[in-house]
C-alpha cells in the first residue's frame, strides 16, 4: 500500500502512509486508538475506498470497491466484532455469499467435509452443525478465520484478535496463524499489545496520529521502543493542575473489588479497586476497549456490577440504579454525548433539566414549572457560553462542543460530589476543548471529585493528579502525575509491565 | 438515487407532503374509478357534499369522527413512544362493556353519575386492556404487536359471547324474543350522553371530550414531569435510563392511558350513539384500526388527528350513505388506503433528502475514528 | 356408526380441512418475514385473492381441474400485485412496515378493494360455477381413520403439504435459503458477503403475497363456493400469529394451522353432539396461547434458539463508502 491518504469529515485519518507485507510473514500494525491502523485495515479489505494513493497484491495494481473484490483478491480479514449470523450454524456462515460452485443446489455433506478437512489441516477443531450463539468468543474467531481460508485467503488481517480471548486461545490462534504463514501465506496483525506483538509478529509498523512513524523487524526492537514510538510526543496544552487533592479530603468516591460483565456477557471490568477524593482529578488512562466505557457505566449506575461494592461519601450505591447514583451525586459525562447524554430531539432546556426534571425547583407536584426551566437554561447558557439559536432549539443541531457544553452544564450545576467524564474533549475542536478542561479544573478546585477516563494522554497528563491505567479491565497501576512518564504509561497501557 | 437522513424537516414541506399525498390519493383513485367505468369527479363532488356540505351531513360526520378522534388519540399516544399498540379495536370493545355494566348497574342514579360512570368504566377497562400487553413488554420484551393483536381476537370474542353465548348481565332476558334473537339490555334514557347543537350541526359529547383531550395532550406533555419523561423515552431510551427514568413504569403507563382513549371511544359509542351493547355493530366498524389509519396520516400530532379524523368520519360517513350501485361498497377502503399509501411514501421525503445523480467520491458522515470503522451496517 | 365418523377422525379431518388456508398464508408470510419484512396485510391480500379467484372461476370455461388451477393462480396474481406497494414502500422507500401492513389490509380487505371488485362485478350471491371437490386418492378414502383424515382431501390441501416440503427443501438446502436466512438475521453481514438485500426483501414479500392469495381463493373456491364481503374474517391475522407459534419453521405451521383448524371446528362438531361450551372459549385458545408462545419466545434463552429473524421490521439502510 503506497502513500495511503484517507479523510474523513473533520479528520484525517491516514495521512501518505506506506505499508507493504511480505509472503509468509506476520506483519503486526501497532498504534494508538485514533492512530488510524483500523482505517488503514480497512482500506485493505475493501471496506473503504482510499482518497488517495494505490494498493498492489503480488505486484499488481487493485482497486477494491468493496469487500467482495478484496475477497476474490484474496485479501480477508476478521473484524474485532465479529461478522457472524447468531443463529445460523458454522457451514452456512463459512459458506455465505460463495456463488463459485452451483446455482441452487448446495450439498450439506460437501460442505462438512470441506469444513472439516479445513479445520483439521490447520487443527481448528469446530462442530459444522454448530450455531453460533453456542460457541465460545475464540470458536467464533475460528468460524471467521475459517471463513477466509474458505475462500483461499491468502492475505488474513486480524484487528485486534486477542481483545475478547482467554491466554490459552490467543496460544492457539498463534499456533493456528504460524501453520498459515509456513503455507506462504501473509498475517497483518493489527494490535496495541506489545507482548503479544513481540512473541508473534516478524515485523512491527507503527502509526501515530494517521502518520507512518516506522517499521522495524521485531528481533531488532523492543517493548519500550516500540511504546516511544507509540506514544511519545511532546506535551501540547501547558495546563497543569496543582497536582494534588486539598489536605484533609474526604473520599467521595470508592470502588472496592467491582466487576462487571460487558455487551457479550464476558467480563470487561476486574476486580476494580480505587479510591477518589474531592477536589483530585484522578485519570484512568488506556487504550480504548479495555473496559473504560464499562467502568463508567458502572459508576453511573447504568450497568449492573456482578461484584463489589460502590460508595459515594461513604455510602453504598445500589447496583444498576442510575436514580440513585444521580440522587447521590454522581454525575456522569458519558462518552456518547448525542446518543446517550442528550435526548436529541429535545429542547437545550429540556436537555438542561434532564435529570432534575423530577425535584424541585424545576417540577412541584408533578407539573413543571416553566419559568424555573426557562430561566435555568438562560443561566446556563450564558454561563457555560451555550451558543445556539435560542433554548428552545433541538439540541441535535448543535455542534459537538456545544452538545456537550449542554452536558456539562447540566451535570456541574447539579451540585456533584463525583463527575464520571469518559473521553469528554473527543471529537472537539481546540477551542472547545481548552473550555471543558478548564471547566473540569474548576469543578475540582470547588471540591468535585473527578474521574476523567481518557484515551488522549495528553489530557491526563496536564489534568490528574493520579493517574490510573486500565488493561483488559484492570487496574495495572496508579501513579502520582509527578511520578509517571510517558513511556511507562504507554507500557502499562501496552499490557507490559517493566 | 441516493438518500441521505435529513436534521431537520422544514415547516413547509410538513405541510405540503400531507396535503400533495392527499391529492395524490384521489387522483389515483380516479384511475381505479375509470376502469370500473365511473366518473371519478362526480364522485367525489357527491362524496364532499355528502360529508360535509348537504344538511344533516355535518352532524353524521360528527357521529362517525368521535370514535376515530378516541381511537386516534389513543394510537397517536402510544405510537409517538413507538408502542405499537393495534388493540384500539379490542380495547374499545372492553371499554363498551365496561361503560354500559356501569351504565346498567346505576340506572336508576341521575344523569350526570350514570355518565360520569361511564366514563370512569369506559377508561378503566380499557386502560386495563392494554396494561396486559404493556407488562408483557416492559417486563419480557415481548413483541406488542402481536399481543394487543391477539388480544384484539379475545375482546371480540368476549363481545360475541357476552351477548350471544351466555345469559350475562348484559344481556337482555326479559322478553320471549329477546332470548330467542340475542340482544343486549338497552340503556336508560339518563346514560344518554348530551350533545350540544352549534347551528350548523349537532356535536356529541364524546367528541367535545376527544378535543378537550387533544387540548391537554401538550399540557400533558410539555407540563408534567410524567409528560417529560415520556418524551425523553420516545426520543431516545438510552438517555432516558441514563437520565434516571424508571423506563418500565412508564411503558406500562402510556399503554395504559392509549387503552384507556381508546376505551373512551368504546364507552362513548355506547353512550353517544348505540345505548346499547351491540357486538356486530362494534365489530363490523373496526374502529380501533381506523384509528391507527388516522393517527398515522395525523404523524401523531394530536391537533392534526381531531382534523384527520373528521376528514375520515366524512369519508367514512359519505361512504356509507352513498352506497349502492353507483358507489359501490370499498370504495371508502379504497381512498383510505390509497391516503395512507400516499402519506407513506412522502414520508420518505420528509425524513431523508433525496437526490439523483452520480455516485461522487464522498467521505461518509462524520465516524469518530476512535471507534474505529463501523463498516457496513444499519441504522 | 362406523370409526370414520367419530368425532376424532371428523375433527381431525375438518382441521386439516379449515387449517389449509392458514397453511398456505403462514409459510407466505413466513418467507416475507425471513427476509425480514413484516407484511401485516395478509388478511387483505387473502381477501384479494379469494375475489378474484371467484371471478375468475365464473368466467372460465373447460374441465374442471383446468379453471381451478387457473382460478387459484390468478388469486396469487392479484395478491402478488397488491403486495408489490407494500414492497415498494417498505424496502424502496423505508417505510414504516406497521403502518403500511395496516394501510394494505384496509386498502384491499373487506372495506377496500377486494368488496369492491365484489360489488362491482357482482359477483355475491351465486355458487362457484367450479369448485374443489375431495379427491379420492387412490381409492383409500375409506381406509378407517386414516382414510378420510389423509386420503380425502382436496387438491389444495395436498398441494399445501408440497409447499411445506418444498419451503423446508428450499429455507435448508439451497443456497439462495441461506442467503434469505442471512438477510433476516443479520443483513449487515448478508451485505458484505455480497447478497443483494433488498432484491431478497422484494422477492420474498412478493412470494409471501401470491401464497397469501392462494390461500384466499381457498376459501372462495373450497371452504364456500360462493363469494361474501370479508369472508376470511380474520384468517390473515391468525396467519401472522402462526408464524411466531411455529417459530418461523415451515413444517411447524402445519401443527399451528391444524391447531386453529380443531379449534374453529370444534365448536360445531361438540354443538351436534350436545356437548354445549360457549364456543368462544375454544375459539380464544388460539390467541391466548400466541401470546404465550410469545412471551417465552422473547425471553434471551428462547430468542436464540427458536427466535425471529433478528433483523425482522427493521429497514436496512447500508453506509456509505
Amino acid at each position: 500500500m503506497r502513500s495511503i491518504t484517507k479523510r474523513f469529515p473533520g479528520v484525517l485519518a491516514n495521512d501518505s502512509v506506506d505499508f507493504e507485507a511480505s509472503e509468509g510473514e506476520v506483519h503486526a500494525l501497532l498504534g494508538e486508538n485514533g492512530a488510524g491502523k483500523s482505517t488503514l485495515a480497512s482500506i485493505l479489505t475493501g471496506l473503504y475506498r482510499p482518497d488517495e494513493g494505490e494498493i498492489a497484491i503480488y505486484g499488481r495494481k487493485v482497486e477494491f470497491h468493496s469487500p467482495r473484490d478484496a475477497m476474490a483478491a484474496g485479501v480477508s480479514m476478521v473484524h474485532q466484532h465479529f461478522r457472524l449470523a447468531a443463529s445460523l450454524t458454522v457451514s452456512d456462515n463459512i459458506v455465505l455469499g460463495d456463488n463459485r460452485a452451483g446455482w441452487l443446489r448446495t450439498s450439506p455433506k460437501t460442505i462438512e467435509s470441506q469444513v472439516d478437512e479445513l479445520a483439521t489441516r490447520y487443527r481448528m477443531p469446530v462442530h459444522p452443525r454448530a450455531r453460533i450463539w453456542q460457541l465460545s468468543v475464540g470458536e467464533q474467531q475460528r468460524v471467521e478465520i475459517l471463513k477466509a481460508l474458505y475462500r483461499g485467503a491468502r492475505v488474513l488481517i486480524l484487528d485486534e484478535p486477542t481483545a475478547l480471548l482467554t491466554p490459552q486461545e490467543a496460544e492457539d490462534l498463534f499456533e493456528t496463524l504460524r501453520r498459515m504463514t509456513a503455507e506462504g501465506r501473509t498475517i497483518v496483525f493489527v494490535s496495541h499489545k506489545l507482548e503479544e506483538l513481540m512473541a508473534v509478529s516478524d515485523r512491527v509498523t507503527v502509526l501515530r496520529a494517521g502518520r507512518l512513524i516506522g517499521t522495524v523487524n521485531t528481533t531488532e526492537t523492543s517493548p519500550p521502543q516500540l511504546a516511544k514510538m507509540m506514544v511519545g510526543r511532546e506535551i501540547v496544552f501547558a495546563q497543569f493542575k496543582d497536582g494534588h487533592a486539598p489536605a484533609g479530603s474526604e473520599v467521595v468516591l470508592e470502588l472496592r473489588n467491582v466487576s462487571a460483565d460487558g455487551d457479550l456477557g464476558i467480563q470487561a471490568v476486574s476486580d476494580v479497586s480505587l479510591r477518589l477524593l474531592a477536589g483530585e482529578i484522578v485519570g484512568v488512562a488506556g487504550v480504548s476497549g479495555n473496559g473504560q466505557r464499562q467502568l463508567a457505566e458502572v459508576i453511573s449506575g447504568t450497568r449492573p456490577r456482578t461484584a463489589g461494592d460502590i460508595l459515594v461519601s461513604g455510602r453504598s450505591l445500589r447496583s444498576g440504579d442510575p436514580g440513585q447514583a444521580i440522587a447521590r451525586g454522581v454525575a456522569h459525562v458519558p462518552e456518547d454525548r448525542l446518543g446517550t447524554g442528550v435526548s436529541p430531539s429535545l429542547s437545550i432546556a429540556d436537555n438542561l433539566i434532564l435529570k432534575s426534571h423530577r425535584r424541585a425547583p424545576i417540577s412541584t407536584r408533578g407539573i413543571l414549572r416553566h419559568d424555573r426551566i426557562t430561566a435555568n437554561a438562560k443561566d446556563l447558557m450564558t454561563r457555560f457560553a451555550i451558543s445556539a439559536p435560542g433554548a428552545e432549539t433541538p439540541t441535535r443541531l448543535l455542534s459537538g462542543g456545544n452538545v456537550q457544553k449542554v452536558v456539562l452544564a447540566r451535570e456541574l450545576s447539579s451540585a456533584p460530589k463525583v463527575i464520571v467524564a469518559a473521553n469528554p474533549t473527543r471529537g472537539l475542536d481546540v477551542g472547545a476543548t481548552e473550555g471543558v478542561r478548564s471547566l473540569l479544573i474548576k469543578a475540582a478546585s470547588d471540591g468535585v471529585g473527578i474521574l476523567l477516563i481518557s484515551e488522549d494522554l495528553d489530557e491526563i497528563l496536564s489534568l490528574a493528579d493520579r493517574i490510573a491505567v486500565m488493561y483488559e479491565g484492570r487496574i495495572v497501576g496508579i501513579l502520582a502525575r509527578a511520578a509517571a512518564d510517558v513511556q511507562h504509561l504507554g507500557l502499562m497501557m501496552a499490557g507490559s509491565s517493566p | 438515487m441516493r438518500i441521505e437522513r435529513r436534521l431537520t424537516t422544514p415547516r413547509w414541506l410538513a405541510l405540503a407532503v400531507p396535503v400533495a399525498s392527499l391529492v395524490a390519493a384521489f387522483a389515483a383513485s380516479s384511475v381505479v374509478l375509470l376502469a370500473a367505468g365511473k366518473d371519478p369527479i362526480a364522485i367525489y363532488l357527491r362524496l364532499f357534499d355528502r360529508a360535509f356540505f348537504a344538511s344533516g351531513a355535518l352532524t353524521s360526520t360528527f357521529v362517525t369522527a368521535t370514535p376515530l378522534l378516541l381511537t386516534g388519540l389513543a394510537a397517536a399516544a402510544a405510537f409517538r413512544m413507538r408502542l405499537w399498540n393495534i388493540g384500539g379495536e379490542g380495547q374499545l370493545y372492553l371499554g363498551a362493556v365496561g361503560a354500559s355494566g356501569v351504565g346498567l348497574v346505576l340506572r336508576d342514579q341521575s344523569g350526570i353519575v350514570i355518565i360520569a360512570g361511564m366514563i370512569l368504566g369506559g377508561l378503566f377497562s380499557g386502560a386495563a386492556w392494554a396494561v396486559i400487553p404493556g407488562l408483557l413488554r416492559a417486563y419480557f420484551n415481548t413483541n406488542e404487536i402481536i399481543t394487543t393483536l391477539m388480544l384484539n381476537y379475545v375482546a371480540s370474542l368476549l363481545l360475541s359471547y357476552l351477548i350471544f353465548d351466555s345469559q350475562s348481565f348484559w344481556r337482555e332476558l326479559s322478553t320471549f324474543s329477546a332470548r330467542a334473537f340475542p340482544q343486549g339490555k338497552v340503556l336508560p334514557d339518563a346514560a344518554m350522553w348530551p350533545s350540544f347543537n352549534i347551528g350548523i350541526a349537532i356535536v356529541p359529547f364524546g367528541l367535545v371530550v376527544g378535543i378537550a383531550v387533544a387540548a391537554l395532550w401538550w399540557l400533558f406533555y410539555g407540563s408534567t414531569s410524567f409528560g417529560f419523561k415520556a418524551r425523553v423515552l420516545g426520543d431516545s431510551p438510552s438517555a432516558a435510563r441514563y437520565a434516571g427514568i424508571q423506563t418500565r413504569r412508564v411503558v406500562v403507563a402510556m399503554m395504559a392511558l392509549s387503552g384507556a382513549l381508546a376505551g373512551l371511544g368504546g364507552a362513548s359509542e355506547i353512550g353517544d350513539f348505540r345505548h346499547v351493547l351491540d357486538p356486530r355493530g362494534l365489530q363490523q366498524a373496526g374502529l380501533g384500526y381506523a384509528g391507527i389509519v388516522v393517527a398515522a396520516l395525523a404523524r401523531y400530532n394530536p391537533y392534526a388527528v381531531v382534523v384527520v379524523a373528521v376528514l375520515l368520519g366524512g369519508l367514512a360517513n359519505a361512504g356509507y350513505s352513498l352506497q349502492g350501485p353507483d358507489f359501490p361498497a370499498g370504495l371508502v377502503g379504497v381512498l383510505q388506503g390509497m391516503i395512507l399509501f400516499f402519506a407513506l411514501g412522502g414520508e420518505l421525503l420528509l425524513r431523508y433528502r433525496v437526490t439523483f445523480g452520480a455516485r461522487r467520491a464522498a467521505p461518509p458522515r462524520a465516524l469518530s475514528i476512535a471507534a474505529g470503522p463501523a463498516g457496513v451496517s444499519g441504522p | 356408526m362406523n370409526v370414520n365418523e367419530s368425532i376424532v377422525v371428523v375433527l381431525a379431518a375438518s382441521a386439516i380441512f379449515y387449517g389449509t388456508p392458514l397453511v398456505f398464508a403462514a409459510v407466505g408470510e413466513l418467507l416475507a418475514e425471513r427476509s425480514g419484512v413484516l407484511n401485516l396485510g395478509v388478511e387483505g391480500m387473502m381477501l384479494m385473492g379469494a375475489v378474484t379467484a371467484f371471478w375468475a372461476v365464473q368466467h372460465l370455461s373447460g374441465p374442471d381441474w383446468l379453471a381451478l388451477m387457473l382460478a387459484t393462480l390468478i388469486g396469487g396474481a392479484a395478491a402478488l400485485a397488491v403486495s408489490t406497494i407494500h414492497a415498494i414502500l417498505v424496502v424502496g422507500l423505508r417505510a414504516n412496515q406497521i403502518v403500511s401492513g395496516l394501510a394494505l389490509t384496509i386498502f384491499a380487505g373487506g372495506t377496500g378493494l377486494s368488496s369492491y371488485i365484489g360489488n362491482v362485478a357482482r359477483l355475491g350471491g351465486k355458487p362457484a360455477q367450479h369448485e374443489f371437490g375431495a379427491i379420492n386418492v387412490i381409492g383409500l378414502a375409506d381406509v378407517p381413520v386414516l382414510g378420510p383424515i389423509l386420503f380425502h382431501q382436496n387438491a389444495l390441501v395436498y398441494g399445501s403439504w408440497a409447499l411445506v416440503i418444498l419451503a423446508l427443501a428450499y429455507l435448508y438446502r439451497t443456497r439462495t435459503g441461506l442467503h434469505l436466512r442471512s438477510v433476516g438475521e443479520s443483513p449487515q453481514t448478508a451485505d458484505v458477503m455480497g447478497v443483494n438485500v433488498a432484491r431478497y426483501r422484494y422477492a420474498h414479500t412478493l412470494a409471501g403475497g401470491l401464497l397469501a392469495g392462494i390461500g384466499g381463493a381457498y376459501f372462495s373456491l373450497a371452504i364456500t363456493p360462493n363469494w361474501i364481503d370479508g369472508m376470511t374474517s380474520g384468517a390473515g391475522w391468525i396467519a401472522i400469529a402462526l408464524v411466531i407459534f411455529a417459530f418461523w419453521r415451515p413444517e411447524l405451521t402445519l401443527v399451528g394451522a391444524y391447531l386453529f383448524g380443531i379449534f374453529s371446528s370444534l365448536g360445531f362438531v361438540l354443538q351436534a353432539r350436545q356437548v354445549h361450551l360457549p364456543p368462544e372459549v375454544f375459539a380464544s385458545l388460539p390467541y391466548v396461547m400466541t401470546v404465550v408462545v410469545l412471551v417465552v419466545v422473547s425471553t434471551g434463552w428462547a430468542k436464540q434458539r427458536l427466535g425471529a429473524p433478528a433483523a425482522l421490521g427493521t429497514p436496512y439502510v447500508r453506509e456509505e463508502r
